[in-house]
């Protein structure tokens, strides 16, 4: 069946009726903010993906393209904010093809919006949607069930509390770019190191009028340090009890060995090397 | 007066059967109460795939499967305030045309989705949805052209 597949839920409907427990909801944790400067628009995220407990992936990418303008910022279940904010970029591309003007903002968050309330909720995709377009500067944050805000600094995520708080004590009308810059990158931070769901590095991008500058590993507050110790064993720690040499030639002694004639087939399904 | 709703109402089943008049098959011939798996296979059916049918019991599914309906009949609601009957019968009649000179057999890929004429008429050819990338094809059953004109002609 086209587009999400419903046909497994009868199904699992009638084993949880029959006693089979249903599946944990997994929680997912990230913080990503966003904070409106004199000129342009800067957004940041975490860098760690969670599978329930366990860290997926150290370094992985929470920003999404949408347009040269427009980034996207994405907290949930990753594979919904992934290609949710693709399927809305093509969309966006092709709406400004057929209108011949450039994307914007507000287009891509009403897109956003109208698509995740149709789902109801089930694309959990939480996003900050931040760009500069021919009517100004624009900063929104879209939840999952389509509900969106718009103001001056948002945050959203399991570590949004730790974020907006140093928005609260930090934030100024005016910021300058290195201001804002240094402002996200600190909610950010606050984020990395008050909320277990985030962590490793701040990824930063600043969108102002003329060009978008995305800025991986911004901060990179847990860098692996070296061990104090190295915990390689050298040769012959462990002591040899009692040693056997047993040759090649010699093998046939041990076990049967039958040598298979090397045919040609033989020789092509080798693809190691 | 018909309604101005902007979203399906719920009206997904709390039930589920896999077998009656129009929901899979009409079951095996000489079992009527059985599932004809020979013939319809197991999983989804085709015929109701692409008549609009819920697969399951699902609210979601049901919301999704009527949702373009519920927006097409509040647009031809509004156009016929606006304009009158003739508006959306015109707007009803070309689409009827489009889709009648548009039929293709399910076996030669068929039957998934609406064609592009349709699209233009209902003015979203620029638009690109998940059903446009998950067509489905590939978990689809295998439906013969003598079933699909069978059911098509009602023999």
């Amino acid at each position: 069946m086209p587009g999400f597949d419903f046909s497994n839920y009868n199904r699992n409907a009638a084993l949880h009726a029959r006693g089979v427990p249903l599946p944990k909801a997994t929680s997912t944790g990230t913080t990503i903010v966003g904070c409106i400067f004199d000129g342009g628009v800067v957004i940041a995220a975490d860098t760690r993906a969670t599978s329930g407990p366990i860290v997926a992936d150290k370094n992985c990418e929470k920003l999404h393209y949408i347009a040269p303008q427009i980034w996207c910022a994405g907290a949930g279940t990753a594979a919904d904010t992934e290609f949710t904010t693709a399927l809305i970029s093509s969309q966006l591309e092709l709406h400004s093809l057929s209108t011949g003007r450039k994307p914007r903002v507000v287009t891509c968050m009403t897109l956003l919006k109208q698509h995740l309330f149709r789902y109801q909720g089930h694309i959990g995709a939480y996003l900050v949607v931040a760009g500069v377009d021919p009517t100004g500067t624009h900063l929104f944050t879209v939840h999952a069930h389509g509900s969106t805000d718009k103001l001056p600094y948002v945050t959203m995520g399991s570590g949004s509390l730790a974020a907006m708080s140093v928005f609260e004590t930090q934030w100024k009308t005016h910021l300058t770019r290195d201001d804002a810059v240094k402002l996200c990158s600190e909610a950010i931070q606050a984020g990395i190191f008050n909320d277990l769901g985030s962590g490793s590095n701040v990824d930063v991008a600043v969108i102002t009028a003329d060009k978008t500058t995305l800025m991986r590993g911004y901060v990179k507050p847990n860098e692996r340090s070296a061990k104090l110790k190295s915990y390689a064993f050298e040769k012959g720690t462990t002591a040899v009890l009692n040693e056997k040499i047993i040759r090649k030639q010699d093998l046939g002694n041990y076990v049967s060995v039958h040598e298979l004639s090397t045919t040609e087939e033989g020789d092509k399904m080798e693809v190691d090397t | 007066m018909s309604s101005l709703r902007i979203v399906p109402a719920e009206s997904y089943t709390s039930s589920f059967t896999h077998i009656g008049p129009d929901e899979r098959s009409k079951g095996a011939p000489s079992a009527p109460g059985l599932h004809d798996t020979l013939r319809a296979g197991v999983g989804p059916s085709p015929f109701a795939e692409a008549a609009g049918k819920p697969a399951s019991a699902h609210p979601l599914e049901a919301r999704l499967k009527q949702w373009e309906a519920t927006r097409e009949a509040l647009r031809m609601e509004t156009l016929r305030r606006t304009y009158g009957i003739a508006e959306p019968i015109r707007r009803g009649m070309e689409l009827k045309i489009t889709r009648d000179g548009e039929w293709r057999p399910m076996s030669l890929g068929g039957g998934s989705g609406p064609s592009v004429h349709e699209e233009i008429l209902a003015g979203r050819e620029d638009t690109i949805t998940w059903e446009d990338v998950f067509t489905g094809e590939d978990s689809r059953a295998d439906v013969p052209l003598h079933d699909e004109m069978e059911r098509k002609l009602k023999m």
